[in-house]
């Protein structure tokens, strides 16, 4: 068999890309070239996001968060991409369900801390859980409007361009973004300048209630790439080595100056659109049902295990560790206590001016503060 | 109408369904708005009853739903468009005060845009920053349009049917914290409207006028009853129409009152609360005993942590009632 080139996937495929077979073995066109040691990281990275909904389900039922938008379901893809970047090097402009994604580039403290609203939340506790950022992991802070993230991710690309920097922009964004005035303009920008991003749709194919036919009249996402100048790629969101491979091709390709990419990873949203929504009210229970069967964590276990990789044991350990350190992340989140009151004032801009000078200290007066 | 006592959100939702029934020229459109029936409920059982060619669920655009809204007014369709939350018309503001608001006055009334822009507004629901804005002042300032804000079911069915019935765009905003705190019997009969630019005295009072609109009418009734308990008698006005303004009932009751305390929870520069205290110091400067006083948000953008703090708290309305009637 050939090794794993830069061009070993085709753009505008008519097939998704798979490479893991419906019997859970490899059918790339290339040798695995991934040793032992990283293949169980890719899984303990899988495992790490479903367990941390988990503990935020937790979280959300004892009132130490306050929101979540799940990210069950779409662990392959988050981790697909992550794995492809370079840690703390390039950088990430994600959106509101990529907590997942955000652990691994950066740390469960991190995030959970964003999630309890703690005191050590790197963005001062600012935003509703689920808005994690972070300059040290090279994570732009999430805002939850929709789209809001591309064009900044474009400008942050060109800026790496102007900086002769090697380092590579990657945003995601659902499938609904994809509608939005600021993700076309976006998507033209960068390929007009050949920026070095990545433009990677965790499409679910639901934006909340409405369904990517109602959103889009083409099949897919990628194939609008074409109009844009830039290549797309259909991936199986469930595979984690398709959405690993893919990422990595196109990331390096954009490293070399080439040019952006579209990957359009087809995921399923396994819980509701976030706490606050009820999914029964649109979508059917045989619909969830026939997509967890196509589980990417169970999926990867099945692969790990037919190559002796892991066995029930192994996997038991590895939950049972994840779960203790999630939980001890979240524990030193809550220790560190919670916002202080004139955190309100703080950063709205460089220097306070005199107007929230006496706004604070009317609050202060009222409230008290440290 | 039902003739139990109904919540805001549901007043908004009988209002719509009646509307439709009335008139086939009137269409619903936004995110989320069929199936789902809006992410409050405000259009629940409006696909189910009028079918999927007047309750559109859009692409996720703002521009294109403001937009769209405003090319069907064009050609004598009456839409009523959702933005999800207030939060998110900022990709669609183009297209309000290029096209809605400005539609009329640049073809010299040869075309207008008779579009009611609904959409959840302010805080205090623990929804940070992209949840809980109040950008009221950004519709004020914009020529062109008429922008209103209910305080109870009956005023949110009544301006609901003056904006579906009028000749002119309507900013619709909607107080989500008080979309099920209050309950009450609506008016049965289907003329009953309240007209656009009508203010309504909610407590007639001698010593104080507390104006306010929305949500914080709450905190202003907490701190009209605390003022009472101490032998100071309030006046309070909801205003509900916040362009236009109902300069009358204001500047009468400042006649009466000689004070005012204006109180909103949209950052206070530059705000509606501004032009409010700024038209009584221009024109009843010779009624005022004391200095027109603003009661508003933080100029800071919506915090999570400190969500309730940010809110025009009845400490800070009673601080500033207080200081005018000791000045
Ligand atoms: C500009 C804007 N409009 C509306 C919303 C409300 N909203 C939040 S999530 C969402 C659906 C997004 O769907 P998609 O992009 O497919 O992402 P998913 O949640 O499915 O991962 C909507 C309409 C928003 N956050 N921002
Ligand atoms: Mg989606």
């Amino acid at each position: 068999m050939a090794t794993w080139q830069d061009d070993s996937f085709e753009a505008f495929s008519e097939q998704s890309i798979s490479l893991i077979d419906a019997s859970d073995r490899w059918c790339g066109a290339f040798d695995l070239d991934l040793d032992d040691s990283t293949l169980i990281g890719f899984y303990e990275d899988l495992l790490r996001m479903r367990l941390l909904d988990e503990r935020l389900n937790t979280l959300l039922r004892t009132g130490k968060t306050s929101f979540l938008a799940p990210c069950s379901g779409h662990e392959a893809a988050q981790t697909g991409i992550g794995r492809a970047m370079r840690r703390h090097h390039d950088w990430l402009f994600p959106y509101y369900r990529d907590q997942g994604l955000a652990v691994l580039l950066s740390s469960a403290d991190e995030v959970l801390a964003q999630f309890q609203a703690s005191c050590s939340d790197r963005n001062k506790a600012r935003q509703m859980p689920g808005h994690p950022g972070s300059d040290q992991a090279h994570i732009f802070t999430v805002a939850s409007s929709i789209a809001a993230q591309i064009p900044p991710a474009v400008g942050a690309a060109m800026a790496k361009q102007i900086q002769r920097s090697d380092e590579v922009v990657v945003t995601t964004f659902g499938d609904g973004a994809t509608s939005e005035g600021d993700w076309h303009t976006a998507m033209n920008l960068a390929a007009v300048r050949k920026a070095p991003i990545v433009f990677a749709c965790e499409n679910n194919g639901y934006a909340i209630s409405v369904r990517l036919a109602a959103q889009t009249a083409t099949a897919t996402i990628a194939e609008k790439a074409r109009a844009y100048g830039m290549p797309g790629y259909r991936v199986d969101g469930m595979d984690v080595l398709a959405c690993h491979y893919v990422m990595k091709q196109v990331i390096e390709r954009a490293r070399r100056g080439e040019g952006p990419a579209l990957v359009d990873m087809a995921v399923y949203r396994y819980g509701p659109h976030s706490s606050s929504d009820d999914d029964s009210v649109y979508r059917e229970a045989d619909e969830v049902a026939a997509w967890k069967k196509r589980d990417p964590i169970d999926r990867f276990y099945r692969f790990l295990a037919a190559r002796e990789l892991i066995d029930e044991g192994a996997d038991k350990a590895l939950r049972d560790r994840i779960k203790g350190e999630l939980a001890a992340a979240s524990e030193r989140a809550g220790a560190a206590g919670t916002a202080p009151v004139e955190w309100l004032f703080d950063d709205v801009l460089a220097e306070l001016p005199w107007h929230l000078v006496d706004q604070r200290e009317l609050l202060l007066g009222e409230v008290g503060g440290s | 109408m039902p003739s139990e006592p109904i919540t805001l959100i549901k007043a908004i939702m009988h209002t719509l369904d009646q509307e439709m029934a009335r008139n086939p020229n009137v269409i619903v459109l936004g995110e989320d708005v069929g199936r789902r029936g809006g992410v409050f409920l405000g259009t629940q059982g409006l696909l189910e009853r009028y079918g999927p060619e007047r309750v559109i669920d859009m692409p996720l655009a703002e521009g294109a739903i403001v937009g769209a809204a405003v090319g069907m007014a064009s050609q004598g369709l009456r839409p009523v468009a959702e933005i999800q939350f207030a939060d998110y018309v900022y990709p669609g503001f183009d297209q309000i005060t290029t096209q809605m608001a400005k539609l009329r006055y640049r073809s010299g009334g040869q075309f207008s845009a008779p579009v009611t822009l609904r959409m959840p507004t302010g805080g205090g629901v623990g929804g940070g920053q992209h949840h809980s804005q109040s950008p009221e002042a950004l519709f004020v300032h914009t020529a062109g349009l008429q922008t209103v804000m209910p305080s109870t079911p009956t005023d949110a069915v009544g301006l609901l049917r003056s904006a579906m019935r009028g000749a002119d765009p309507v900013i619709f905003l909607e107080p989500k914290r008080l979309y099920r705190s209050v309950k009450e019997v609506v008016p049965a009969e289907f003329d009953f409207t309240v007209p656009i630019g009508k203010a309504m005295v909610r407590r007639i009072g001698a010593d104080v006028t507390l104006i306010s609109y929305g949500a914080c009418m709450l905190e202003v009734a907490r701190a009209a009853d605390e003022m009472a308990r101490a032998g100071v008698s309030a006046e309070v006005i909801d205003l509900r129409s916040l362009l236009p303004w109902d300069r009358d009932t204001v500047f009468e009751s400042i006649t009466k009152t000689g004070r005012a305390v204006i109180v909103a929870e949209a950052p206070g520069k530059a705000s509606v609360a501004s032009e409010i205290a700024a038209s009584i110091a221009e024109s009843c400067l010779d009624r005022l005993r004391a200095p027109p006083m603003r009661v508003t948000g933080f100029d800071t953008p919506y915090p999570y942590a400190q969500d309730k703090l940010y809110l025009p708290s009845v400490t800070r309305i009673l601080n500033a009632a207080k200081y005018a009637i000791d000045y």
